[in-house]
């Protein structure tokens, strides 16, 4: 086959059918796709969603410290003495419970409004610095001041999900008189 | 031989264990490590803790989700121990077992009986105290063995700790429950002595801060009872030699009534405004008042006035049905300062009658809620052992307990005691003071224990103590008696106060005639306050310092031989095991020997 004929034969089949002419893609070592075929299904562990875990943490700020009653609760017609009286209970079980199943760390440990230096070789890894204000245009800057120290985990100590419907974050309470 | 020396404080609020290697060498203080207990914090959470809170929690059908109560070593125990008991026994305290040890020296019931929870519900299957003691022990040993699979906790040497002033029968129950949870024969250590012990093993110099001649007074406020030791100090060939001396009565009240007795003072104060707080707000406010006590009374000068209590709301509404209050160091130090601790005089008499506001069914709370006051009757009761008149005067103090991480009370304590001594013309007391105090007041008793397992086998010093109790049996006087009367008693002293471990005393001079075949009982009395009644001597009159227990049997066994003897005649022995426990025997002239048993099925009626 000429490549004028080729040339010619695919251009329109490609504008008018859509698919290159079988005899012209082998040719050219083109091959269809063919399904693959299955793998053994691996043994069926547990499903657990990728959200299961975000729930579970919902969960455990629920049971342990109230976070979503608070955050769901309507607060703007309390006075500020009730809120604060509530919020400073509220925030030292988070605290507490927080920490018991992550320990945070500042990402930069250093005193916020100081002068950090950088590596003015190369753009920062943007996952832990954000450049913000007066960003040098190939995004590299010698250092600049320490606005947010930035927060990372360093380890995460969750219980494994067992059979709960982690759908529920709390359960309804029913007190039998 | 073991590998490790295990300490088990197994207390009536909360347990801990700790153990030290045994190839330490020969060195004075071993180093001793506190153990993190695996234990249920929630539903499927397991968290290692120092603590193993000793509550029992019988669930109920459905009431937990399949496998969310699996421990590592069983994947579906009967009964929830410890941190999740606890917190769960709030929500539903029908089926909570609380304060088990508190049973185990009760007078007037059966602690081998399901009688626990006291308030559950019909249909809910109940359990002994003794059964509770055990599931406590078999958490430890469980956890112990699955973090310790090379030295399981059956070969190890361990050391179980009780109350000082627990009675021998008390005592022998704690050696059973050890024995159904699997442990090996464990021996058996006064608490106020493992404070002692724990002291010594933190301080480097104790040797300098103590001489012959010092008396040591041990405090020590556990959760739920309230213990008094006295420890002297002599001098050996050059050596200092320890010997405790006194051992106080056994006080049913400690660091829990007094926390309690705040929470119900806050409470007053929303109950006013609101309805009655529900179980949920009420332990919530439980927790702060115990926080409140050891903020306002720490005895910093700078500590606030009063500090605030928050409910948060029950439902959804958790801002807005918070309620506020707020508690006054005055208020709080009027409450437990002068109500627990009262500054009184050396000859203060504690009151028999009593109090209601400190009972809860079936326990019998201390009647008269003043430490200070049993103190007083402790020192001058014990004055006989230490030689002078009027009440013993302890040159130093040591405290221990987590009640007194207010420091308030700590000072208070020292107050009321040096004013006695001041009073008398006696230098004030030295506290004995180890760097970390504050951090471990809660596991000392452990640490203590687990140092004195090195101290027996040689390393360190040991306390001499023995028996802390003269025991008595009861005879029947042989005048006529008074028709509707019983026959006046007689007390028979049978185990005199100190006897040491591994020793014994034989009773040649008075025979029992005990029938083959039939259960003979005696009636059993104990005084920790009269220490001088020889093995033998008969008390013709039982007074209000003698106190009955709970009796004890033997039952001869029918013989299988052609000679059938009907009576035979005994004497009785006393000794001490080398583990601390008491034991007492019939002895027939041939040799054969029965050992007495302690019946608690009949205690007392009250």
């Amino acid at each position: 086959m000429s490549r004028f004929s080729a040339a010619f034969r695919s251009f329109f089949s490609i504008l008018f059918s859509g698919i290159l002419p079988e005899d012209i893609a082998s040719e050219f070592g083109f091959t269809k796709a063919q399904p693959v075929p299955a793998t053994p299904p691996p043994p069926p562990a547990p499903v657990h969603k990728v959200s299961d875990g975000a729930l579970q943490m919902l969960q455990i700020l629920q049971r342990d410290s109230r976070l979503i009653d608070f955050l769901m609760e309507d607060i703007t017609g309390y006075a500020d003495d009730q809120i604060g009286a509530a919020v400073r209970s509220l925030h030292a079980d988070c605290r507490a419970t927080l920490s018991r199943h992550v320990t945070l760390n500042p990402v930069m440990d250093a005193v916020e409004g100081t002068f950090q230096k950088l590596d003015a070789t190369k753009a920062p890894d943007p996952s832990r610095i954000k450049l913000i204000g007066n960003v040098p245009a190939n995004g590299k800057a010698p250092g600049g001041t320490l606005r947010h120290r930035g927060w990372m985990v360093a380890s995460v100590n969750l219980p494994p999900l067992g059979k709960q419907d982690v759908s529920v974050v709390a359960p309804a309470e029913i007190e039998v008189e | 031989m073991s590998q490790f020396i295990v300490g088990i404080d197994l207390g009536t609020t909360n347990s801990a264990l700790a153990y030290a290697s045994t190839d330490g060498g020969s060195t004075e203080s071993p180093e001793v490590r506190l153990f993190s207990i695996p234990q249920l914090a929630n539903p499927g959470e397991i968290a290692e803790l120092d603590l193993l809170p000793s509550s029992l929690y019988i669930p109920g059908p459905n009431e937990f989700v399949e496998g969310a109560l699996a421990l590592p070593w069983n994947s579906a125990p009967p009964y929830i121990t410890g941190q999740l008991a606890r917190a769960r026994g709030v929500e539903n305290a029908g089926r909570l077992v609380n304060s088990a040890k508190s049973w185990l020296s009760h007078q007037t019931s059966d602690p081998t009986q399901p009688l626990l929870p006291l308030s559950a519900p019909e249909g809910v299957e109940k359990i002994s105290p003794l059964e509770a003691s055990t599931q406590y022990l078999l958490h430890l040993r469980s956890a112990w063995d699955a973090a310790h699979p090379d030295a399981k906790l059956e070969n190890q040497s361990v050391l179980i700790t009780v109350p000082a002033s627990f009675d021998a029968a008390a005592r022998d129950l704690t050696q059973r429950a050890a024995r159904q949870a699997g442990y090996p024969e464990v021996t058996i250590i006064e608490e106020p002595q493992a404070a002692f012990y724990a002291w010594i093993a933190r301080t480097q110099n104790w040797r300098e801060q103590v001489r012959p001649g010092d008396l040591i007074l041990v405090v020590d406020i556990g959760g739920g009872t309230t213990d008094f030791t006295l420890i002297t100090v002599t001098e050996e060939s050059g050596e200092l030699q320890l010997e405790r001396v006194a051992v106080g009565e056994h006080l049913l009240l400690g660091g829990d009534n007094m926390d309690l007795a705040a929470a119900r003072f806050a409470e007053q104060q929303f109950t006013k405004t609101a309805k009655k707080l529900d179980a949920i707000q009420f332990h919530s406010l439980w927790q702060q008042a115990r926080a409140a006590k050891e903020h306002l009374l720490s005895g910093d000068p700078n500590a606030p006035d009063e500090q605030p209590l928050t409910i948060l709301g029950r439902g959804t509404g958790v801002v807005g049905g918070t309620l506020r209050g707020k508690i006054k160091r005055d208020d709080i130090r009027n409450l437990l300062l002068e109500g627990f601790f009262p500054m009184v005089e050396a000859d203060a008499v504690p009151q028999r009658q009593r109090r209601a506001a400190l009972m809860e069914v079936g326990l019998n709370y201390a009647s008269d809620p003043a430490v200070t006051k049993h103190l007083a009757q402790f020192l001058r009761n014990a004055a006989g052992n230490t030689g002078v008149g009027g009440f013993a005067r302890p040159t130093h103090l040591l405290l221990n307990g987590g009640v007194l991480q207010a420091g308030a009370i700590e000072q208070r304590l020292f107050e009321v005691l040096n004013s006695w001594l001041r009073a008398a013309g006696f230098p004030a007391v030295t506290e004995l003071r180890s760097e970390s105090k504050q951090a471990d007041l809660m596991h000392a008793v452990a640490h203590g224990a687990a140092y004195y397992g090195g101290a027996r086998t040689g390393r360190g010093v040991r306390i001499r103590g023995g028996v802390a109790r003269t025991y008595y049996v009861g005879v029947e006087s042989s005048m006529p008696a008074v028709p509707g009367l019983p026959a006046p008693m007689k007390a028979l002293t049978v185990v005199p106060f100190g006897l040491e471990e591994g020793s014994r005393v034989e009773l040649p001079q008075r025979k029992f005639a005990l029938v083959v075949g039939e259960p003979a009982e005696f009636r059993f009395f104990s005084s920790v306050s009269r220490k001088g009644d020889p093995p033998g001597a008969m008390i013709e009159e039982v007074g209000d310092d003698i106190e009955e227990l709970a009796p004890i049997e033997v039952f001869l066994p029918p013989h299988t031989d052609a000679v059938r003897e009907e009576v035979v005649p005994v004497t009785l022995e006393s000794n001490v095991t080398e583990t601390g426990m008491l034991e007492l025997w019939c002895v027939a002239a041939d040799g054969r020997r029965w050992k007495l048993e302690f019946n608690v099925r009949e205690r007392l009626a009250a």
